[in-house]
């Protein structure tokens, strides 16, 4: 297993979770993107208070390799969207 | 306000990033304007840019999806890991020769492995198979089909899905006896009715673990310890229950165990039967050929849905507790929500022993149809999908004791990983509107609000 022996910095993680909320935004499914950006939010909220190093570097790593799925899922669902939106998307009386 | 700009740009340098992303891709230029498919004449669907038109009913964007126990959508997660499997290792597993079939072979392998995860079991105990139904069919007939000279007789109940009723009534027409157990009023079967219902050639007792309509949990390890105490195979549908409630095969006694794919927001088409080895418990094969899966189903074992389903049971093993939170806090938000606002609300099966991402609710004094043509812009179903296509009342509702009126009318809110509290809460917005339309109507529903016992009526005949 690849180990990163420096646990990531403040600014990474800060930085992973804004890219995070922004592939949620791409998202053309409502629910794939309310999913994505709640799930961010509590997962990142969940670790918070990691202490051991090692156990932080996974859940970056984890993080990361999530981030790359979300980006390409983003744009598969994009090129398959329906011409319709959801109804929770359509402005509510 | 500046973050609202700000966001705004960032939206659109995310798009301006998006759409360059999609020009690096060779197809991007019909990407940007996805060109309809040709629809059948005869369906008689359009969609417009703003509305839906299908089998005459109009809708202005594409319902809420509120069905889980019919089927999930698939997990993009899980679609990630399917992909390479349709595009580019496209080998078949059980080719030995060549890079595309090892690669596929180690991909089948490893799905294995992560749905025995998920159970507790071992690799060696999983078949891949083409869905729930096949895995109940396996169990049920090939088990007594193998044990045919001694065993004559299965147990079953009078709740489980219409894949085990009818290979138990295919059974019965080939000359064994089955016993279909009552259950009770709340759903959940009655111990000393099983313990007395065994006999010396039992060959199978089948209970599912959780109800696919009412969404009850089956004292799935007591029956497991009765079966065992008596030496009697026991096979559950955990269908629904996978991912959702912990399961584990040594806790539960189970010899065997038939899983579904497409309820874990995994792909449909794919399933997987537990067969366990110690002891051992054999099988008679419905699908003859090849000898693939241990010879207990052959044919070609479709590496992109097998992998599907591994992800979407590693997935679920992760998000088991999450999930669990979210849905039971989701379910009393929306039965609160309706019996906030409406009287005459029951819910069919019990409260306790219930999985919480299934709720089952039955509306005094509305008809159940026109509520459910009423509700549009929600996806929910009444009865289960596969006994929709009759106007019966569900069988399982009957077997509950429910009055005839109440069974035509429950309705069935299936909550999962994805639906949203705003989706809930306009759901319960919905519901509560087209009742109060349908019992504003209703001569029946001034009857009781004037006091009358419905019951004590005798109505004329003409």
């Amino acid at each position: 297993m690849t180990t990163a022996a420096s646990a990531p910095s403040r600014a990474e993680v800060l930085s992973l979770f804004r890219s995070l909320l922004r592939v949620a935004r791409q998202f053309s499914d409502y629910n794939i993107r309310e999913y994505t950006k709640r799930r961010t939010i509590d997962s990142f909220r969940q670790n918070r208070d990691l202490a051991d190093p090692s156990t932080i570097s996974s859940a970056f790593s984890d993080g990361k390799s999530q981030l790359e799925v979300a980006r390409r899922q983003a744009v598969v669902y994009s090129l398959y969207a329906p011409r319709v939106k959801s109804v929770m998307e359509i402005e509510h009386r | 306000m500046t973050t609202k700009l700000f966001a705004s740009k960032l939206r659109q340098t995310c798009n301006r990033g998006l759409i360059s992303h999609l020009r690096t891709l060779s197809v991007a230029a019909t990407a940007t304007a996805p060109t309809p498919s040709p629809l059948p004449l005869q369906e008689q669907q359009y969609e417009d840019a703003g509305e839906i038109t299908m089998k005459g009913v109009k809708i202005s964007g594409r319902p809420l999806y509120l069905d889980m126990q019919a089927t999930s959508p698939v997990d993009p997660r899980v679609l990630d890991a399917m992909l390479p499997f349709y595009l580019s290792r496209y080998g078949n597993p059980h080719s030995r020769t060549h890079l595309y079939g090892w690669e596929s072979d180690i991909a089948v392998e490893k799905a294995r492995a992560q749905v025995a995860a998920l159970i507790n079991a071992s690799p060696k105990e999983i078949v891949f198979t083409s869905g729930a139904t096949e895995s109940n069919n396996i169990s049920v007939k090939g088990v007594m089909h193998f044990y045919k000279d001694k065993k004559r007789h299965v147990i079953t109940t009078q709740t489980e899905h219409k894949c085990v009723l009818d290979s138990c009534r295919h059974l019965q027409q080939e000359g064994f006896n089955v016993t279909y157990l009552p259950v009770g009023s709340d759903g959940i079967l009655d111990l000393d009715h099983l313990r007395s219902a065994i006999r010396p050639d039992t060959g199978l007792v089948s209970v599912m673990a959780v109800n696919n309509e009412i969404g009850v949990i089956q004292p799935v390890e007591e029956i497991g310890k009765i079966c065992k105490e008596m030496n009697i195979p026991f096979h559950t549908d955990a269908a629904q229950a996978l991912g959702k409630i912990p399961i584990d095969v040594e806790k539960m006694d189970v010899s065997l165990m038939s899983l579904s794919g497409h309820k874990i927001y995994g792909p449909k088409g794919v399933g997987a039967l537990y067969i366990r080895r110690r002891p051992r418990i054999r099988v008679e094969p419905q699908m003859n050929g090849g000898g693939q899966e241990r010879g207990i189903r052959s044919g070609t074992v479709p590496t992109p849905l097998v992998v599907g389903m591994g992800a979407a049971c590693e997935l679920a093993m992760k998000e088991m507790k999450y999930d669990e939170k979210r849905i039971t806090a989701l379910q009393e938000r929306l039965l609160n929500g309706i019996r906030a606002k409406l009287d005459g609300v029951a819910v069919n099966g019990s409260m306790e022993r219930r999985y919480a991402g299934n709720l089952n609710i039955s509306f005094a004094y509305v008809e159940g149809e026109s509520l459910l043509m009423g509700l549009k812009e929600v996806a929910v179903s009444s009865g289960s999908a596969c006994t929709s296509a009759s106007l019966e009342p569900s069988y399982v509702l009957r077997a509950l004791g429910v009055d005839e009126d109440m069974a035509h009318t429950s309705i069935r809110f299936g909550i999962g990983r994805f639906t949203t509290e705003t989706e809930i809460d306009r759901a319960i917005e919905l519901t509560v509107q087209q009742v109060e339309k349908l019992r504003e109507m209703s001569p029946l529903y001034e009857m009781v609000k004037e006091g009358i016992d419905l019951k004590s009526i005798q109505w004329a005949q003409h």
